[in-house]
């Protein structure tokens, strides 16, 4: 859970938006309407903050912050 | 061209102002707005001096999501658009977007966001560049940033040819509105080459003025002791549609365009030929385009490259074209008192000039102080004077010889 908080916070802070627009369960397009730059820019960041790797395939537009969070956990 | 295309909104984004009364009063004073770079360390560059916009921020309200992800010249872009948009009194929401459309000019791209991130990436070994770079630097980004932001997705072009880059996306811009492709246009320019890099090609050309301990006095178009013109940074930017249509609106007319002319030198990659013979033609052109006599004009708003040749090359033009009618024109270069936009330029020259048609009034070219034998006409040295302007010229010549001239009628 903390974790799935995290993951939403470093979202917000990498896009510049509010925390609670981002919906857990909404996926990133439908909840703040990502752009594929911006998702290449999460994939990068979200790897650094997480200190992991995460490729461009593995998170996409489509993506939830569970779903995020749950491969963020898997490849720490 | 056969009809007029009418200008119904004004968005300005200079060194002398961020809205158009700004900008406006600013030019009818006659100060200077060119200062020593402050932005980075400039101390090694030849010339380091420029007219510079400060307080962008204050004037935008783009959301900072957007902003981090966009070059500095697609930002000054975005908030002329919106002052234009406004100004043209447009409901956005009773628009066919499919019936908007942009045609901008600049010479440069978006160097800051390029160079900071190409810095990072050879100093500090990064294993790539922001993913923003893609679509922040490269010169048609302020045609795509405005056409997103807004959802525009009419006919749309973005125009790269040196100084005279925002003069031929004006009249792009005028053909598609009077051939009906669009119902409205927005169209000008944007520069923003105060950067490190973007300097340092500027500075390379060889054409900017070095007087670095007198920033104030150092753009002196026409002057004996001109050493080359100052960087400016700004955008531009016009609403067009047809005067029929602007008229069924209600909406508020500053002026028209009416007619272009072009050539090219032939001659060099970036000199201008020898003869101005070629710039001659392209203002012959123009009037003819426009259907107006010599005798008709009454202001021609020049390039004023300052330097001892181009001033020459553009006062021998006109000698040649106009000869005793050049007496009853009144010729200024209001750019002298906020640096050249290069790639911007000609966009700003018409907002002056679209308010001297409106007031009478003819901004000065400012710092002339010595007369050159060779430059000898009256460029409305350092004072505005009162003048009536129904008809005028915007003259805007680009490196190597790429001349455009505007015909703006009121």
């Amino acid at each position: 859970m903390a974790l799935k908080e995290d993951v939403v916070n470093a979202i917000a802070d990498i896009l510049d938006v509010k925390a609670d627009e981002i919906k857990d369960s909404e996926t990133l397009y439908d909840s703040i309407g990502v752009d594929s730059t911006e998702m290449v820019e999460l994939c990068v960041s979200l790897g650094k903050k997480f200190g992991i790797k995460i490729a461009t395939n593995e998170i996409t537009k489509s993506s939830t912050p569970l779903e995020i969070a749950a491969l963020v956990e898997k490849k720490k | 061209m056969k009809e007029r295309v009418a200008i119904t909104g004004i968005g300005v984004v200079s060194p002398a102002g961020l809205k158009k009364e700004t900008f406006w009063a600013n030019l009818k004073r006659g100060d200077s707005f060119i200062d020593e770079i402050t932005r980075f360390d400039a101390s090694l560059y030849p010339s380091r001096i420029a007219g510079q916009v400060h307080e962008l921020d204050h004037y935008s309200h783009l959301p900072s999501r957007l902003v981090k992800k966009i070059d500095v010249f697609s930002h000054m872009a975005l908030v002329a658009s919106e002052q234009a948009l406004q100004d043209a009194k447009i409901d956005l929401n009773n628009v066919d977007k499919k019936r908007v459309g942009i045609f901008m000019g600049n010479a440069i791209g978006g160097w800051l966001f390029a160079e900071t991130e190409l810095r990072d990436m050879y100093i500090e070994g990064r294993e790539g560049v922001s993913p923003y770079m893609a679509s922040a630097w490269f010169p048609a980004a302020p045609q795509g940033q405005i056409t997103i932001f807004y959802g525009f997705k009419g006919y749309s072009k973005t125009v790269v040819a040196d100084k005279a880059s925002s003069a031929l996306a004006l009249w792009y811009a005028a053909k598609n509105i009077s051939e009906g492709k669009n119902d409205y246009v927005l169209a000008g320019g944007m520069e923003a080459p105060i950067t490190p890099y973007a300097l340092l090609s500027s500075n390379s050309c060889g054409q900017l003025s070095k007087n670095n301990l007198n920033p104030r006095k150092a753009y002196k178009p026409y002057d004996l002791y001109r050493d080359g013109f100052v960087l400016g940074e700004g955008s531009g930017i016009v609403n067009l549609e047809k005067e029929e249509h602007a008229q069924k609106r209600g909406a508020h007319i500053y002026g028209f365009l009416k007619g272009v002319g072009f050539s090219s030198d032939g001659y060099h990659y970036e000199r201008y030929s020898p003869n101005s013979e070629s710039f001659e033609y392209a203002i012959e052109e123009c009037l003819k385009d426009a259907g107006w006599t010599k005798k008709e004009i009454d202001y021609i708003c020049l390039d004023a490259e300052a330097t001892t040749f181009g001033d020459y090359l553009e006062t021998q033009a006109l000698k040649n074209v106009f000869g005793k009618e050049l007496k009853n024109i009144s010729l200024s270069a209001p750019k002298s008192m906020y640096g050249n936009l290069l790639g911007a330029q000609t966009a700003l020259d018409l907002i002056s000039t679209l308010y001297s048609m409106s007031n009478n009034l003819v901004f000065p070219t400012i710092n002339y102080e010595m007369n050159d034998p060779y430059c000898d006409l009256d460029y409305t040295p350092n004072v505005a004077k009162e003048r009536k302007i129904n008809k005028a010229l915007l003259f805007a010549r680009g490196r190597g010889g790429i001349n455009v001239v505007l015909a703006v009628e009121k």
